[in-house]
């Protein structure tokens, strides 16, 4: 199966160390998989996009820590 | 080794014999002074100038012991074991900005500059980021004891040396005047040698005199043997001292300025101590410089040489010819010593060298280190014990 261009965008940001797109996909996954009702996945997503604003110092890091926090994912 | 050989190093040094061979040569030697000398006492592990912003990290095998000095948002130095607390990966991997938390790169457990463990993705499960036997406040880095002192970052690994400020305290007393900011040079003002020797060479090599007419000829033009002094402080530190420094003058007339404050003393008189274990200084009017020694093995030292100054301009590039100039003096001195410790280095594969005998005169620095080096080995118990 050929990769979706979110895969070729997310590859190339982790490659490039792209923090600001890696967030953006990251977050843009775990809203479209709220959005279905997938809880689960949405939190994988959106514990995928705090870590890398973590470390980054990314400004969207607090509201996706307070996002897992509010679901009980995170601490 | 004996008892008895212990003693003969412990007589005054007129009667002393130099630490033996094995000293130098020998792997378990050199595994035991790891234990009882390097990690017991207050090690030179990198300078703080390294790490000069928030975020900087840099990596620093110390004895084959993995270490991270960190510099906090808080300004704060810190130096941890180099070890996620999750599968023993390596945190840090080379000299840069870790950013905001040091990620492990293996499973993104994070902690913070300060060392607290801040997240754990996926502990649980996917998506799960906490779990009930994973207890963050219990899975920080391992803090390893550290404090700065002229820009040098010492360790004590073992953990139980006395305060700093104690152990050092006679040094700290001793230049207390020179107890003022100082600024690292930049880029053109480090460097490093890569010498086939022990540690232990480069140190005794540091704090004596004798040697400077036959191994630094240059100096004889205008510091001359007869112009040094011994610096001793049993159990603590030793060196030299010269009463003839002359600051570097451009043809233009141009000098570094001097610290401030500074005795009369100052104005011709230069010191060098070796901080015992393995930290070496020099502190002159205008300039002072801090070398680690890194004991990589028995046989091999990286000397890693910081040049500083008295004031922030001095780091600016209107100065940086006389930085230079300045940086390639000291380059050419150190670099005459290499022969020097590495002969030493290679005669002591002599097996029939019994660990030399002192001049009464010349030799009592060297000697105080032995001395100090055979009191550690011989009365401190293991670390690990």
């Amino acid at each position: 199966m050929p990769p979706s261009s979110d895969d070729t965008a997310l590859v190339a940001a982790h490659a490039a160390r792209d923090v600001d797109t890696l967030v953006l996909i990251y977050q843009g996954a775990a809203e479209r998989a709220e959005a279905c009702g997938d809880i689960d996945r949405a939190c994988f997503f959106f514990t995928q996009a705090y870590v890398w604003a973590l470390e980054a110092g990314h400004a969207a890091a607090p509201a996706l820590h307070a996002w897992l926090v509010a679901r009980g994912r995170e601490q | 080794m004996s008892v008895t050989d212990f003693s003969a190093i412990l007589q005054p040094v007129a009667r002393a014999k130099g630490l033996p061979n094995r000293h130098y040569v020998s792997d378990e030697t050199f595994a035991e002074e790891r234990e009882r000398v390097l990690f017991a006492s207050w090690s030179g592990l990198t300078v703080a100038a390294e790490i000069p912003e928030p975020g900087d990290a840099i990596p620093v095998d110390f004895v084959g012991l993995p270490l991270v000095a960190v510099r906090g948002r808080d300004g704060q130095v810190r130096v941890f074991q180099n070890t996620c607390r999750h599968r023993g990966m390596i945190l840090v991997s080379k000299p840069g900005k870790v950013g905001n938390v040091i990620r492990c790169p293996y499973h993104s457990w994070s902690y913070a500059l300060s060392g607290e463990l801040k997240a754990t993705p996926h502990v649980g499960g996917p998506g799960h980021n906490t779990h009930e036997e994973i207890r963050r406040d219990e899975l920080g880095l391992i803090e390893i004891r550290s404090h700065v002192w002229r820009d040098v970052v010492f360790v004590n690994v073992s953990g139980d040396a006395p305060a700093f400020e104690d152990d050092a305290n006679v040094a700290m007393t001793r230049w207390a005047e020179f107890d003022q900011p100082i600024y690292h040079g930049g880029a053109d003002s480090t460097f490093s040698f890569d010498v086939k020797t022990n540690w232990k060479l480069a140190v005794e090599n540091f704090c004596e005199s004798y040697h400077l007419p036959w191994v630094h000829p240059g100096l004889n033009a205008y510091s001359k043997l007869e112009d040094h002094y011994h610096i001793e402080a049993p159990g603590a530190f030793s060196g030299q001292g010269t009463r003839v420094y002359a600051p570097q003058i451009t043809d233009d007339g141009r000098r570094f300025p001097d610290f401030k404050g500074l005795d009369k003393k100052w104005d011709k008189a230069a010191e060098y101590i070796a901080v015992f274990p393995n930290v070496l200084l020099g502190v002159h009017r205008d300039h002072a410089f801090a070398i680690v020694l890194e004991p990589v093995a028995k046989d091999r030292t990286i000397e890693h040489v910081h040049l500083y100054y008295s004031r922030p301009e001095v780091t600016a590039e209107p100065m940086a010819d006389m930085r230079r100039t300045n940086a390639a003096m000291w380059h050419e001195v150190f670099e005459e010593d290499i022969s020097v410790v590495e002969g030493m280095q290679a005669g002591r594969a002599g097996l029939y060298f019994d660990g030399g005998k002192f001049s009464p005169a010349m030799d009592g620095p060297t000697h105080l280190f032995h001395a100090w080096i055979a009191e550690h080995m011989a009365g401190r118990p293991l670390a690990a014990e």
